[in-house]
């Protein structure tokens, strides 16, 4: 399987470009240069978050509170620019409150024995609650554009937003494929007990993931307002199931120990490229998670299908 | 006699009702190849992974140049230098060759802080370490995932060697090697000693102990229920040792 991720992502970047076909076939709209945009602009978070989760499955777990940790970030990084607080510091406040979160996910999940799945459902219960309560049942709305203007505004040409959004994925990058990091996760995602026997520190790898992830999903959340400005109370819903899907149609093992960057980039554009397009021909958008949830079905159907061994070793009953 | 290397005491390992390992003193010394044997299930791993820090004992005490030493994790008995071979080699199939040896331990240039690895330095490492060992392995770079059994074994033991340890210890490093590749892990094994260092080889190959190892230690049940000096003792003696025919094992067993 290894060897074949190059053609998983050659794949995938080709079905990109047949959705983008036929959609602009079908929407004259669809590949003007705004709409295109647009698409982009929508897969900031998403890019994030799904970067954050690509780690955590390669690492053997994985996080489905990660759209709720975003929606609290969001709320922290609103609440201090209302508070009047400058917007550089607000927007940095973003991944911190994200990486603290993500410890707390870690913490739980590695102390506490929980299989991950487990441990971050139930913190999604407990971080929606915290939404609930902080909003009160309206949104947050209102919020100073200081920090959108900050993003937004060309420096040198270039919105920082894309600077910022390139220095995460390069820190990502470089984190696995170039310090000890990346192969001490990667082992521990193919097999805890055989890391921990060659020396590896599960504990303190299985923290810096969701710290990490964690970070990612709040600096999504800094994108978050900077560009909607304010906070509803479905924040985040469908980000984990998007995020997982993402990682998975890029070739990333849901059963760890494997992941491709460059994959999840291009399962990003593809989940927005269809949500876009569908949009644009007449498809509710309520069909959305269905169409995200199906692909990612699909992909671990075909995967299963073709003998991968992994998929297979979950199949079977446990001896 | 100097001061053991390494001296055990009493250590038992019980695993809820089982007792895998019940009260052994054993000294490991330097210079030295110390061969356990026993057979399948008589407690020699549970043993080995005590001193590799892999299980804590749930008696006993491990003393290293002297000083009590308590092992939380494998990590910790790396670092006062002792590498450790296990039988189910520990690699992860979805790494490099380089980056199993490497693993955990791996050559690092900080940069502002980050650790950078030092990809190329590892690499050549490992073409050198694998070409001592005769290993049939062309490129550091591949999964070991897609090695042979025999290879795989090599790489453990790669690893093994670029610790640099005071004590090596290896649990059947050879049941996967064909005759030549054998052949390469003992003479190595040898060298180890005869360089200082203490080893620790457990086999089930008789001919192999009594060529290679200068003193033989014999488990039973979790329990020592030998141990000799190779010039004081023959290949039949030992088997009978294992097999319980022996006169002392024999008495031992009533007594229980
Ligand atoms: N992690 C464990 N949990 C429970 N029981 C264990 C565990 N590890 C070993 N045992 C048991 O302890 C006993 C001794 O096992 P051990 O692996 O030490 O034997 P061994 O002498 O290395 O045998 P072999 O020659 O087959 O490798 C066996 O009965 C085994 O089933
Ligand atoms: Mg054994």
């Amino acid at each position: 399987m290894t060897r074949l991720l190059g053609g998983r992502e050659a794949t995938l970047a080709a079905a990109c470009l047949v959705a983008a076909l036929v959609f602009a076939a079908a929407s004259p709209v669809f590949l003007t240069p705004g709409n295109l945009l647009t698409v982009l602009r929508n897969s900031t978070e998403l890019l994030l978050a799904a970067l954050g989760m690509t780690l955590l499955l390669a690492m053997g777990a994985i996080d489905v509170s990660i759209g709720m940790a975003m929606g609290l970030a969001a709320i922290v990084v609103g609440q201090l620019l209302m508070a009047g607080i400058d917007p550089a510091l607000a927007g940095i406040a973003g991944p911190l409150a994200g990486a603290a979160l993500g410890l707390v996910a870690g913490a739980v999940v590695a102390f506490g024995k929980i299989p991950a799945i487990v441990a971050t459902l139930g913190l999604l219960g407990v971080y929606r609650a915290g939404i609930f309560l902080t909003l009160g049942g309206a949104w947050l709305s209102g919020i100073p554009t200081g920090l959108t203007d900050l993003v937004a505004t060309p420096v040198l040409g270039v919105p920082p937003a894309i600077v910022l959004i390139g220095l995460a994925y390069l820190a990502v990058f470089v984190l696995l494929r170039r310090t000890p990091f990346g192969p001490h996760l990667l082992a521990v995602g193919n097999s805890d007990e055989k890391a921990r026997l060659s020396g590896i520190a599960v504990t303190r790898i299985r923290l810096m993931t969701f710290v990490v992830a964690g970070a990612l999903a709040g600096l999504a959340a800094t994108f978050y307002i900077a560009t909607y400005r304010n906070v509803s109370m479905t924040i985040g819903a469908t980000l984990p199931l998007e995020a997982i899907a993402a990682a998975v149609l890029g070739g990333t093992s849901i059963l760890g120990g494997r992941c491709t960057l460059v994959g999840t980039v291009l399962g990003v554009i593809l989940i927005r490229l269809m949500q876009n397009g569908l949009l644009l021909v007449g498809v509710p958008s309520l069909w959305q998670p269905v169409v995200t949830g199906a692909m990612l079905l699909i992909v671990l159907g075909l995967e299963a299908g073709a003998g991968s061994e992994g998929l297979r070793r979950l199949v079977r009953r446990p001896a | 006699m100097p001061t053991p290397l390494l001296e055990a005491r009493g250590l038992t390992k019980r695993f809820g009702a089982l007792t895998a390992l019940s009260g052994v003193d054993l000294d490991v010394n330097a210079g030295e190849v110390l061969a356990l044997l026993g057979d399948n299930g008589a407690g020699k791993s549970t043993f080995i992974k005590v001193l590799a820090g892999a299980h804590a004992p749930t008696e006993g005490t491990l003393t290293i140049g002297g000083t009590p030493v308590a092992f939380a994790s494998p990590q910790d008995a790396a670092n006062v230098g002792i590498a450790t071979i296990f039988q189910e080699l520990a690699l992860s199939e979805n790494l490099s060759i380089a980056e199993n040896v490497f693993l955990g331990r791996e050559i690092v240039r900080r940069v502002a802080g980050v650790p950078f690895l030092r990809r190329r330095e590892m690499k050549d490492v490992v073409g050198r370490l694998l070409d001592e060992l005769d290993a049939h392995i062309s490129d550091p770079d591949a999964p070991v995932g897609s090695l042979s059994g025999g290879q795989r074994q090599a790489v453990a033991i790669c690893r093994a060697l670029y610790l640099d340890a005071r004590l090596v210890i290896m649990d059947e490093p050879t049941a996967a090697l064909a005759v030549a590749e054998t052949r390469k892990v003992l003479d190595l094994t040898r060298r180890l000693a005869d360089r200082g260092c203490a080893v620790l080889l457990i086999s089930h190959n008789i001919a192999d102990v009594f060529e290679v190892s200068d003193r033989m230690a014999v488990f039973r049940r979790g329990r020592k229920v030998a141990e000799r000096r190779r010039d004081a003792t023959d290949p039949e003696e030992i088997v009978s040792l294992i097999t319980g025919a022996h006169p002392d094992v024999r008495a031992l067993d009533k007594q229980q």
